[in-house]
């Protein structure tokens, strides 16, 4: 097993940036390994990764998720088990800009200034931490745990590329999952939205 | 095109046993499926049908209700041998018109089989039996429009009119009919639902708030514990055949529940990978509980108790207490009567042991994703909406509900029968639907509930009923209690079927009889706006669209939509204010107003072409219960064990795996090693010899119920099969006759099929049966 952390900070209020995340299946748009996500559930998606000729598909559930503050996965396949989590702070008063760093827990650390400067206000960090269950995987090519370090940080910039280009999220998906289960937003929810009577 | 000639007579074929097979599909599903439908129609239309089926775009199976994969994921050949069959069976190269009603009368054709009333090919001209005549004679589409609104707008009240559905039709179809009824004023609208899975919709309505499962494909495939429980996917729903081999692949096991060891259940030779043709193929069931007919309500109430007492035991560790807590109601209610039932009464109802019971329990423990499938071996039992009530208290236990890879997934038959139901097509439909009509239309709905199959029939027979009108089907085979529900139809004043094919429904008539014949979802249907399309919705509440390839199958055959939208227009004559023209000539009209009044289908027309189509949304996998507590609900369910007296055996009616609901395309069901005949009833051997019967022996079978007179399925011959001991099976249609009207599930009014107290009675000539 190995884990991987990137952080990156993105010139946007946490909601802007934790909004734009939730936007999974537009991953594809700016993300360079994302070939295509599909929601098959709030808590339910399929991501089918790819570069060059190979592509490898999987389906991850997401196990809790929290407006404006972080997220959790877990891989739901037998083979390349993962799970991780993305979190969302606003960068503190004070703070000087990061840019993107990050490393393995073999050690692979480093800091990757992006020239990004400025104050704190509406800025956000986002962090991606991996932990990667796949000796075979790993035995196999001995520097997965550095790819792996090196695809997230790049995919993390093509992210501050894009929702700093925006400047605003193009959706947002602000329900809360624990747990696996989708919590209910409103506790009285709309009754109608779905077909409720009985199907025999 | 050169047609095809049907059998003039019926084969006289010899019975043959052979021993049941161990594994389903492989190379022999596919020679099997090429060889019906070259039987049936040319290679160029076989290739037309099978290539496009279950394609996006192409057409949609009708032979089950089970999920395509994803676009991307679809094999080149994305169909099973029975979808095959069937398909063909509609793209058949043979007709039947005014010369063959010539030739055969009403009464005649009343005699012959449901398998050779089938072979005949296609209806292409509408028809109609005059009161007094014992013949169909040809009738235009005129006059048949007229002589139906004559019939409709002379009836005392609307409620002496009955529209029946069958699952083959679409949802723009299902949604035409429901609204001509309603603005008729009847809420009459019996469908097949009312036979196959009406307890499904009860149970999962009260407990989870959704009539609906909650599953999709993906969460099968990752679900680490799938139960399929009275259910026979090698021959019903082939294709979950696949998805089970998938989850096997990832890891999950499998419990099969059922009364016989369906070759299905055991072994699947998937016939598109190499290992499915040269090789054994994949187990499916790692453990197979030979459970006796109707025990299922016990065998939940066993591990439920089970779980409990393992709570007790390690706090904390076996029940999901959170999720309890939070999303669910009653369970203390349920907890202390589960407490209360007796282990002796569960292993006497089930006919397992309680070790195997222990050992379920253990699997379930180890599990963290668990998905229970069924289908008519628990909906048809008297105590089914109870046993699926506890079939969900078993999923809440241990949270399994609302994440991915766990719920509940009633495995449904007919391809649209879901859909037809979202479309409306309910005698009790609820206030907020009806509202929604008003308010689209302008008519006020009737808000008392109408008749369902089973009301229907009595209804007829207390002659209420003057007018029925079927879209699709079969209903007289369909329903229980032939003699019965066939003699309830002659009462009625007129009959009319919207058909494809000839079947006996079309034989028993009211005073006068129309069949009207319809395009089939093979075949291209044109419109004054242009070529449409129609849509359905599947098992797991994907709305999609399918679309015809081949040439109707006579240039006089209407579409179901145009027949209904002339039969409203010349009933109704503009009393209400809605625009059949313009359904007719474009059905993207009626999805415009369908995405106004069934939630979930917003943006109906745009969204439902793209690849994959619509996804419903099911409130309980985000975390809402629309049921009357807000909350997943535990219920307490009282035991309930079938028991047959001495010399009786529980008889549960089932299909050949060469049969498509009502229509058997051969007289063959080679799964259970049974060839040339139809009536045969598996007895297990050890009742064989128990009740002083032999191999081969003809017997009738007579069903015992309250009423009294006895209902007779004649000259059938004794099978020796392994099923569970006191438990018996024969095929239906022919065995419908034994289920009596009045003996139905409570709460959803469902016939039990699964479940008639019958006694074997030895006639004549009996002979032995020659096994190879």
């Amino acid at each position: 097993m190995f884990s991987v952390e990137e952080t990156i900070e993105v010139a946007v209020p946490v909601s802007a940036a934790y909004n734009q995340w939730t936007q999974f299946k537009s991953f594809p748009r700016f993300m360079t390994v994302v070939k295509k996500v599909e929601q098959v559930r709030p808590a339910l998606l399929s991501w089918t990764l790819g570069v060059g000729p190979v592509h490898r598909e999987f389906q991850a559930e997401i196990v809790e998720q929290e407006p404006d503050s972080h997220l959790t996965w877990q891989s739901l396949e037998r083979h390349f088990v993962h799970q991780g989590e993305v979190l969302f702070r606003p960068t503190a008063t004070g703070d000087t800009a990061a840019g993107t760093t990050g490393g393995t827990a073999a050690g692979t650390a480093g800091g990757v200034a992006d020239g990004t400067t400025g104050g704190a206000k509406d800025r956000t960090t986002v962090t991606v931490r991996i932990e990667v269950d796949s000796p075979g995987a790993t035995a196999l090519l001995g520097g997965l745990p550095e790819l792996v370090g090196r695809v997230v940080q790049r995919e993390l910039r093509h992210f501050k590329a894009y929702i700093e280009g925006l400047g605003a999220e193009s959706g947002a998906w602000r329900g809360t999952i624990r747990g696996g289960r989708v919590r209910p937003e409103d506790p009285k929810p709309q009754r109608s939205r779905v077909p409720h009577w009985p199907v025999g | 095109m050169p047609m095809k000639k049907a059998p003039g007579e019926e084969p006289n074929e010899a019975l043959t046993v052979t021993p049941p097979k161990k594994w389903a599909a492989g190379v022999p599903a596919v020679a099997h499926a090429l060889e019906y439908s070259l039987e049936e129609t040319s290679v160029r239309r076989t290739g037309e049908t099978l290539l496009t089926m279950n394609q996006v775009g192409g057409i949609d199976c009708p032979g089950c209700a089970w999920a395509d994969p994803s676009p991307g994921d679809r094999h080149r050949n994305e169909y099973c041998e029975n979808g095959a069959k069937h398909i063909n069976d509609e793209a058949t190269s043979r007709r039947i018109g005014a010369d063959f009603f010539r030739e055969h009368t009403v009464s005649e054709l009343g005699r012959r089989s449901d398998k050779w009333l089938n072979q005949q090919g296609r209806l292409t001209e509408p028809m109609v039996k005059r009161p007094g005549s014992d013949s169909y004679e040809p009738i235009s589409w005129h006059d048949a429009f007229d002589l139906l609104a004559s019939e409709l707008t002379s009836l005392d009240s609307p409620d002496e009119a009955v529209f029946y559905t069958s699952g083959r039709a679409s949802n723009e179809a299902a949604f035409v009919l429901q609204l001509f009824a309603r603005a008729l004023g009847t809420n009459n609208l019996p469908d097949c639902s009312n036979m196959c899975h009406e307890s499904s919709g009860f149970a999962l309505h009260e407990t989870l708030g959704t009539g609906k499962g909650t599953v999709s494909l993906d969460d099968l495939h990752h679900a680490d514990l799938i139960f399929v429980v009275g259910q026979n996917p090698g021959t019903n729903h082939p294709r979950q055949l696949s998805a089970l081999e998938e989850a096997k692949r990832n890891g999950a096991r499998i419990i099969a529940v059922n009364p016989l060891p369906e070759a299905g259940l055991l072994r699947f030779k998937n016939p598109q990978k190499p290992s499915g043709v040269i090789g054994k193929g994949t187990q499916i069931a790692d453990r197979f509980l030979h459970i006796r007919n109707g025990g299922d309500l016990a065998l939940f109430q066993g591990i439920n108790r089970l779980l409990l007492e393992a709570e007790d035991s390690r706090p904390g560790e076996v029940l999901a207490r959170d999720f309890i807590e939070s999303d669910t109601k009653g369970f203390e209610e349920f907890a202390a009567h589960a407490r209360t039932i007796e282990w002796n009464d569960i292993l006497a109802a089930t006919g397992l042991g309680r070790e195997e019971i222990e050992q379920v329990r253990d699997e379930v423990m180890g599990s963290q994703r668990v998905i229970v499938c069924w289908a008519m071996g628990i909906t048809q039992h008297k105590h089914a909406v109870p046993t699926i009530r506890e079939i969900v208290n078993f999923l809440l236990l241990r949270g399994n509900v609302g994440r991915a890879g766990t719920g509940a997934c009633p495995v449904r038959g007919h391809s649209n029968v879901q859909g037809d139901r979202t479309m409306g097509i309910w005698e009790q439909m609820p206030d907020d639907f009806l509202d929604s009509l008003q308010e689209e239309f302008g008519f006020d709905p009737p808000r008392a509930h109408g008749l369902d199959s089973v009301n229907t029939i009595r209804a007829m027979r207390e002659g209420r009923i003057k007018f029925f009108i079927a879209l699709a089907g079969n209903f007289v085979r369909a329903a229980p209690d032939s003699e019965v529900t066939e003699e309830a139809m002659r009462t009625c004043r007129l009959t009319a079927h919207i058909s494809t094919k000839l079947n006996r429904s079309h034989t028993v008539c009211g005073e006068t009889a129309l069949i009207l014949p319809t395009l089939g979802r093979t075949e291209v249907d044109i419109q004054a706006d242009g070529e449409q399309f129609v849509t359905v919705e599947n098992s797991m509440s994907e709305v999609h669209t399918t679309q015809g390839r081949l040439k109707p199958a006579s240039p006089l055959l209407l579409s179901e939509i145009s027949i209904l939208c002339r039969l409203a227009r010349r009933t109704l004559d503009g009393t209400a204010d809605i625009p059949w023209e313009e359904f007719e000539a474009d059905y993207g009209a009626i999805r415009d107003h369908i995405s106004h009044i069934v939630p979930g289908l917003h943006d109906f027309n745009r969204r439902v072409t793209r690849p994959g189509g619509i996804q419903l949304p099911n409130a309980v996998n985000e975390g809402v219960y629309h049921n009357d507590v807000g909350k997943a609900l535990f219920t307490a369910n009282d035991f309930a064990m079938l028991q047959a007296p001495e010399g009786h055996l529980l008889l549960q009616t089932l299909r050949s795996h060469d049969q498509w609901n009502t229509v058997p395309y051969t007289s063959n069901d080679r799964y259970r090693g049974i060839h040339g005949s139809r009536r045969v009833v598996l007895v297990n051997p050890e009742d064989v010899a128990a009740l002083g019967l032999s191999a081969g022996q003809h017997v009738d079978l007579v069903s015992v119920w309250r009423d009294d007179p006895d209902r007779r399925a004649e000259d059938f011959r004794v099978v020796p099969y392994p099923t569970t001991r006191g438990c018996a099976a024969a095929y239906y249609p022919e065995t419908n006759v034994l289920v009596p009207l009045d003996s139905v599930a409570d709460k959803s009014n469902q016939p039990t099929s699964k479940a008639i107290v019958v006694r074997l009675e030895p006639v004549a000539s009996p002979a032995s049966v020659s096994t190879g």
